[in-house]
């Protein structure tokens, strides 16, 4: 299968390093999930894909074209945050109509294909509701019509089901493997959740602590046990967050004060 | 008693009634009327202890009352006072949202936005009222020239307080989605800066009824604030009670009329 997304050792640091020459490719199609401890730098990651940072170095291709930062990108990305992101003071209908102006997509012909994706996600009749009389599930439905209402090239979404409940988030993550199949998007997706990872994903990148790095790439085709990838992956991501918390010199074995902040 | 009330026993439906009935005497403000006839006891005992030129008595405000509503010197004073709000509150919030937009436009024009409005607000209203005395002389100029330069500050710090709140994330939200300049200001962040708005105006207005009649004194031959020195100058004491009425009754109702159903209307989303 062709590679849609190429990611080429990019590297991003703020005062300190924080991503740390990643490599990686995505087929198109994939459902990709990119695993690691919390704040390891995988949002970062994800809006350097989604060309709302740029790298400090390496670079990313769509298709096999090298990413412009400076510009905005000639492709069509749809970005799932963290939280909804809707206008509270427009419908979910006019929410989603709003991404498609600028495609041309203005009056009855936004509205039209608006509700069409709302219904996809399950929103027919929600329509004319305002985010805030919604419950939390309906509104990141909403914003996954939005993304997809674009009809985007690759869907970026960045642990989308992290302020849900667990009931919701078991719904939503059924929802979204139904949505990737009957889409055929290519998807990538930020998670901190192992068990969400191995049930949704077909390829999994495990993350290193800060200075993230590219620790492991796992396929997840329904080939492999994936009760052993979980072990496999669960071992790892405690290394991880040991490491992150400077806690690897072993339990008890230094006094405070040993080892300068930050080390490790 | 707390297993009982659980049960839905007589405890319960006792504490049920008493709060339904505590509920109702919310509802009917019975505390603001017991209040109120306090207010109205003790103002008329002073009323007979130093009589009526310092405190005339209750009745006699509300004769008073009748009269100027019947002689319809009511609406010649409220309406000249209401006049002059209007046209300096107008041209505050003009100017208080030109403010806003150069803000939101150019970082280096917030920074002088700023500076201007703290310059504003350090700024007495006599000041004010002194210096459009000279410009204006004795005429309407002068006293919504005083409300226009109180009111701007209060209605500017809103509108660029609201400028400056707008989630940030909403914005990115609009850069990944392409959208425009123009539909990203029209869609993000005037209807972020709105509510912010609405509330200067409450306050502001609040003010300009305040100032404006303050202003009314020097100089105008009409209006609430002229008319009650001029009562007070003739020594009718209970026509600066009557005046002094108007001017709470007037505040009131525009806030209820006006500011509440505004701030409901654009806040209908919430």
């Amino acid at each position: 299968m062709a590679v849609k997304v190429e990611v080429r050792a990019v590297s991003k640091d703020y005062l300190i390093p924080v991503l740390d020459r990643i490599s990686f490719s995505v087929a198109e199609g994939e459902f990709l999930c990119i695993l690691g401890p919390n704040g390891c730098g995988k949002t970062t990651l994800l809006r350097i894909i989604g060309c709302m940072e740029e790298p400090t170095a390496g670079e990313v291709l769509i298709e096999g074209k090298p990413l412009d930062f400076a510009h905005l990108p000639e492709h069509r990305i749809g970005f799932v945050f963290q939280e909804d992101r809707l206008l509270p003071w427009k419908t979910l209908r006019e929410n989603v109509a709003l991404v498609l102006k600028p495609l041309g997509g203005e009056g009855e012909r936004g509205r039209k294909v608006a509700t069409d994706y709302l219904r996809f996600v399950g929103l027919a009749g929600f329509e004319d509701y305002f985010p805030n009389r919604v419950s939390g599930g309906m509104r990141q439905r909403a914003a996954i019509a939005r993304a997809l209402a674009v009809e985007p090239e690759i869907l970026l979404m960045d642990e989308p089901f992290g302020g849900l409940d667990a009931q919701n988030r078991r719904i939503m993550q059924g929802e979204v493997q139904r949505i990737w199949r009957e889409t055929k998007k290519t998807i990538l997706f930020v998670t901190h959740s192992i068990e969400e990872a191995t049930l949704i994903g077909t390829k999994l990148v495990m993350m290193s602590a800060r200075p993230a790095a590219v620790r492991e790439i796992i396929e997840n085709d329904g080939g492999a046990d994936r009760h052993a990838i979980v072990e496999r992956l669960n071992r790892m991501i405690t290394e991880e967050v040991i490491r992150q918390q400077g806690l690897d010199y072993g339990f008890g074995g230094a006094t405070p004060g040993e080892r300068p902040m930050g080390a490790g | 008693m707390a297993r009982e009330a659980a049960l839905g026993g007589p405890a319960a439906k006792g504490r049920g009634a008493a709060s339904d009935l505590s509920r109702l005497a919310e509802r009917l403000h019975v505390s603001t009327i017991v209040v109120f006839v306090l207010v109205l006891l003790v103002w008329r005992a002073l009323s007979s202890a130093f009589g009526s030129y310092v405190m005339p008595p209750p009745g006699a405000v509300v004769a008073g009352l009748r009269r100027v509503l019947v002689s319809g010197e009511l609406w010649k004073h409220a309406g000249a006072t209401f006049y002059r709000i209007v046209v300096g509150f107008g041209l505050a919030l003009v100017a208080a949202i030109t403010m806003g937009l150069l803000a939101s436009a150019w970082r280096q024009a917030r920074i002088a936005v700023h500076d201007v409005i703290a310059v504003l607000n350090s700024t007495s209203v006599f000041v004010w009222i002194v210096v459009s005395l000279i410009w204006f002389g004795l005429t309407d100029m002068a006293p919504m020239f005083t409300t226009l330069m109180i009111t701007l500050p209060v209605l500017a710090s809103n509108v660029v307080e609201g400028v400056e709140n707008v989630d940030p994330r909403h914005l990115e939200m609009a850069r990944v989605y392409r959208l425009g300049e123009w539909e990203r200001f029209r869609s993000i962040v005037i209807p972020s800066t709105i509510p912010y708005l609405v509330a200067g105006m409450k306050v502001g207005f609040g003010l300009a009824l305040k100032v404006s009649v303050v202003a009314e004194i020097f100089g105008v031959t009409s209006g609430v604030g002229y008319i009650m020195n001029y009562s007070r100058e003739i020594l009718a004491t209970d026509m600066v009670f009557v005046w002094a009425a108007v001017m709470i009754l007037i505040m009131m109702l525009t806030d209820k009329l006006v500011f509440e159903a505004l701030s409901r209307r654009v806040q209908r989303w919430r």
